[in-house]
């Protein structure tokens, strides 16, 4: 069987998803030993070729698949410390990973997760369709997830995060696929029945809806990936020494920042600006 | 702002780095004791450890079923093999867990446990 990792890039004005693919997949190539794809659009990749990061993409990536640009039509706040913009993302076709991926068992991963230890390693032999992490973990270890980051809804679901899906080529994850786009599509219309807010579009719930309604619109036991260690937008990534990369996170007392540092833990970054700046030392721990 | 409020906020700041870094340890090391294994997984501990031993002083050691950390039945055909690799994988960061956790007890500012 051939596992491989899967990532999803498309570049907008504000974010350059490309350099963040390019940190992302490395890392989890070396750490994980095992080839990694790309999908992403002709424009990304004309813009890899202008910024002259095309040929790092290349040695990087197993293939660079090569799909439409979708349609901009989501747009989030995203903050950088204290800094706050709105900007636009394109995050409507992770559904088509099932058909794309190159593997019989795949690691679809977002862009901002990096993957700086093996322990997704040991999950590659788990008999189980589709595996996902149904929680985060706040870096600062004092939880300032809320109620709405555990729960799809204050009435709803549990929620899984799609930042990492691993699953197998088969006809159960195929299904939950079709089910997770069929959300997508319907999205105001499950948000009826599921009371989440349909106003933007989140792949953590579709998934998390198709995975209910595929469990028997029960929590089974199931395997779940590792909790997902994340560092909020409002935190920062400050500099990356060695292996280890160094934050800023905003502590809740006197609205100052405290260091901590991180080494061989996997971690999703949501401060994509704070990567991009680092981007040059990020790329030496590939 | 005073000297010794501006003393208590920073040592405040370092205490809260350390606990931060003191979870992040333990975090890193439960994550490198879950051992995947025949479709199943397992959380290395001292009771599966025991158990494990136990059944191989009893000459216990082919075509075992154990029960996975999702409460699944796992079949180990070696369970010699088997305990040589959680053993291995226990001591490994266990010690590694004593090394770091020792050389965080060392450290008395910020800078020192953030560069180190």
């Amino acid at each position: 069987m051939t596992n491989g990792v899967l990532l999803y890039a498309h570049n907008s004005r504000d974010i350059d998803y490309a350099q963040l693919s390019l940190i992302s997949g490395g890392l989890a190539k070396k750490n994980l030993e095992v080839p990694v794809s790309l999908i992403t659009d002709e424009s990304t990749v004309d813009w890899m070729k202008q910024s002259k990061i095309y040929n790092k993409a290349v040695d990087i990536f197993d293939k660079i698949i090569l799909q439409d640009r979708p349609e901009l039509t989501n747009y989030r706040n995203l903050r950088d410390l204290s800094a706050q913009h709105k900007v636009p993302f394109i995050n409507q076709t992770r559904s088509s990973a099932f058909k794309l991926s190159p593997y019989e068992k795949t690691l679809l991963i977002d862009s901002d997760y990096f993957v700086l230890s093996n322990t997704l390693s040991e999950y590659w032999n788990i008999n189980q369709s589709v595996i996902m992490p149904d929680a985060a973990k706040d870096i600062n270890y004092k939880d300032r997830m809320k109620y709405l980051d555990r729960y799809i809804s204050e009435t709803g679901i549990k929620m899984y995060w799609a930042t990492a899906v691993m699953f197998t080529k088969n006809q159960e994850a195929k299904t939950f696929f079709e089910l997770a786009d069929c959300v997508r599509e319907n999205y105001e219309t499950f948000a009826n029945l599921f009371r989440y807010c349909p106003r933007q579009f989140r792949n953590d719930i579709a998934f998390s809806v198709a995975k209910h309604i595929m469990n028997g619109f029960e929590k089974p036991m199931e395997y779940t990936l590792p909790s997902l260690l994340t560092s909020l937008d409002r935190d920062s990534l400050d500099h990356v020494s060695d292996t280890k990369l160094n934050f800023l996170i905003e502590g809740d007392i006197n609205g100052k920042y405290y260091p901590v540092s991180i080494k061989n833990c996997d971690i999703h970054i949501m401060n994509k600006k704070s990567i991009t700046r680092n981007y040059e030392n990020l790329v030496n721990l590939i | 702002m005073n000297e010794q409020f501006q003393k208590a906020l920073d040592f405040s700041n370092y205490r809260q780095t350390l606990a931060v870094q003191r979870r992040e340890l333990k975090d890193r090391v439960s994550a490198r004791l879950t051992y995947g294994f025949a479709g199943g997984l397992f959380k290395i501990d001292q009771t599966l450890i025991n158990f494990v031993q136990m059944l191989c002083d009893m000459q216990r050691t082919e075509n075992i079923v154990l029960i996975d950390s999702n409460d699944n039945p796992i079949l180990v055909e070696n369970l010699i093999e088997f305990r040589e690799e959680i053993m291995d994988r226990y001591f490994t960061s266990t010690f590694e867990y004593f090394e770091e956790f020792n050389k965080l007890k060392t450290k008395r500012s910020v800078e020192s446990l953030i560069n180190d």
